[in-house]
């Protein structure tokens, strides 16, 4: 199937019959379906914020080496 | 479509009603390939067009700095406890990335959009900016590596860091996954360039068995130095590029749940070519040991220089191609994992694929991670030996919220249903995971405050 000339077509034309054949429905790109957001427990919730906080240490950290490096150097 | 539930064939009335895209079309010429070697029963030709991710994501983790670090352990520790640790760490890399391979095949969706779309937006965007930061970085030590690699032929920096950068536009200008990854796993078995010098070192073959048995000896004993090593090796056996890359290679190659097997063999192989390359980069510089070479403060280069005496020019030459290949490997999986997380979260198509006119903003975005990368090599006085240690500590700093997130998502049965993680599956995956970001937070804190290991 080398003929790609539009930007998509409908998939009712039958030169695209096999493309459903070889590919699970969710597999097409416009018919991704949509997960949607979790629902979150309290051990998730608590995760998440405890990752939160390693994100500012993190960045704190990160933070701090750049200065150490420039302060050193300077 | 025997054997399909009544959600599957909903679906498939949906996507019958739906368009095709390009994408789609190339897609699915791969996967008619997949179809026609399962029918036929072709177990080696259907694992051929199967394989891929897997290796990439292994092969492109022995990258610059790792062959460089490995080079380094064997000229400080010889042959002995290095060797089985080696291994172990790719094996505890496998059980990480085996669950990338289920995730991608079963959800259709790469590392970023999964997260986004199941833990929101900011957590969305936060890991996909930290990946981008952290890619780039690493991106600049591949072109590093890239330009120590074929500086040792006399080729000018200028050329062989562009050389690079157009060899990367011109594998993602290709605009189809396929070929892109044929590309880059031809490039890619030439990781294992290493073995032939690692022969020419002639390493004590009862040695090297002898330290596979007894995980020794261990020159120099246990001590700050040593401990700072290991867990620098042990954080940095997976980083967040790779959990990335793979689950989204796996979407873009096609793989479904029944490609599942192919892609744990997939991963396992690319496993262990990757720590077979390793320890022969290791044995490479075994010599360097023997001969009381002092390679703490070596660059690339300086490695394939201090070996001809050992190797010949010949191994030395190989040697410095394969830190060029490995250079190259991983800047192209590198950026490309950046281009993917960006078009998962911003909702723009992440494949290569895609037609390069319809998603200019996903090129733009690989070609631009790669681009800056490329030129901060270039410009003098760039502090370069800066990022190159800090980019480590970035990785293993970045790894937590990574991995956490990809065991809760391979543990969310609403979208993983039977391939979800089972109770084996989370001891070894939480005990393994844990182990890593532990590891990987010492490193991170020790490596920034370096007087903590000193007065401990």
């Amino acid at each position: 199937m080398k003929n790609t000339d539009s930007t998509s077509m409908t998939s009712s034309h039958a030169n695209y019959a096999w493309i459903h054949e070889v590919l699970e429905p969710d597999q097409l790109a416009s018919t991704k379906p949509l997960f949607g957001r979790r629902k979150l427990g309290a051990t998730t919730l608590a995760l998440l914020w405890i990752l939160r906080l390693y994100v500012l240490l993190m960045i704190f950290l990160i933070g701090y080496q750049v200065w150490s490096a420039f302060h050193a150097k300077f | 479509m025997k054997g399909m539930n009544e959600r599957d064939d909903s679906a498939l009335n949906l996507s019958k009603a739906a368009r095709v895209s390009q994408e789609d079309i190339k897609r699915a010429e791969d996967r008619r390939h997949v179809k026609r070697h399962r029918e036929e029963r072709r177990p080696m030709r259907l694992f051929w067009v199967l394989l891929g991710p897997g290796i990439l994501v292994m092969l492109g983790e022995n990258d610059g700095p790792s062959m460089i670090s490995y080079a380094t352990t064997g000229a400080s520790y010889g042959i002995g406890f290095f060797l089985p640790f080696i291994l172990l760490t790719f094996a505890m890399a496998y059980v990480v990335q085996e669950m990338t391979v289920r995730l991608g095949a079963v959800t259709k969706k790469g590392h970023a959009e999964l997260i986004n779309e199941r833990f929101g937006k900011f957590w969305g965007w936060f890991a996909m900016g930290d990946l981008v930061f952290g890619n780039l970085l690493t991106l600049v030590t591949e072109f590093i590596a890239i330009r120590a690699g074929l500086g040792f032929f006399h080729v000018p920096a200028a050329v062989s860091v562009l050389g690079a950068f157009l060899l990367i536009v011109a594998a993602v200008a290709t605009q189809r996954y396929w070929t892109w990854e044929r590309i880059v796993l031809s490039f890619a078995i030439f990781n294992l360039i290493f073995i032939p010098v690692a022969v020419m070192a002639h390493p004590v073959a009862s040695d090297v068995v002898k330290a596979f048995f007894t995980w020794g000896p261990l020159p120099g004993g246990v001590n700050a130095a040593f401990m700072l090593l290991i867990m620098s090796n042990i954080g940095a056996t997976v980083t967040p590029w790779m959990l990335f890359f793979q689950q989204s290679a796996v979407v873009d190659k096609g793989l479904t749940p029944k490609d599942i097997t192919h892609g744990r063999v997939d991963t396992a192989l690319g496993a262990l070519l990757a720590a077979v390359a390793a320890i022969a980069t290791l044995l490479a510089t075994v010599p360097l040991f023997t001969h009381h070479v002092d390679a703490s403060n070596f660059q690339g280069a300086d490695f394939a220089k201090a070996l001809i005496p050992h190797v010949g020019n010949i191994g030395a030459s190989l040697f410095a191609l394969g830190l060029f290949e490995a250079g190259i490997v991983a800047a192209l999986t590198i950026s490309l994992s950046s281009a993917y997380a960006f078009g998962e979260v911003s909702g723009r198509s992440a494949s290569i694929n895609s037609p390069m006119k319809e998603n200019i903003p996903f090129y733009a975005f690989l070609f631009a991670a790669a681009g800056i990368a490329a030129l901060l090599v270039l410009i003098p006085n760039a502090p370069l030996v800066f990022i190159t240690l800090i980019v480590n500590v970035i990785a293993v700093l970045a790894m937590p919220p990574a991995i956490v997130f990809l065991l809760l998502l391979v543990n969310d049965k609403e979208i993983m249903g039977q391939h979800a993680n089972r109770i084996l599956g989370n001891v070894f995956g939480i005990g393994v995971t844990i182990f890593l970001i532990l590891a990987g937070l010492a490193y991170g804190i020790l490596t920034i405050f370096p007087h903590l290991l000193t007065t401990s």
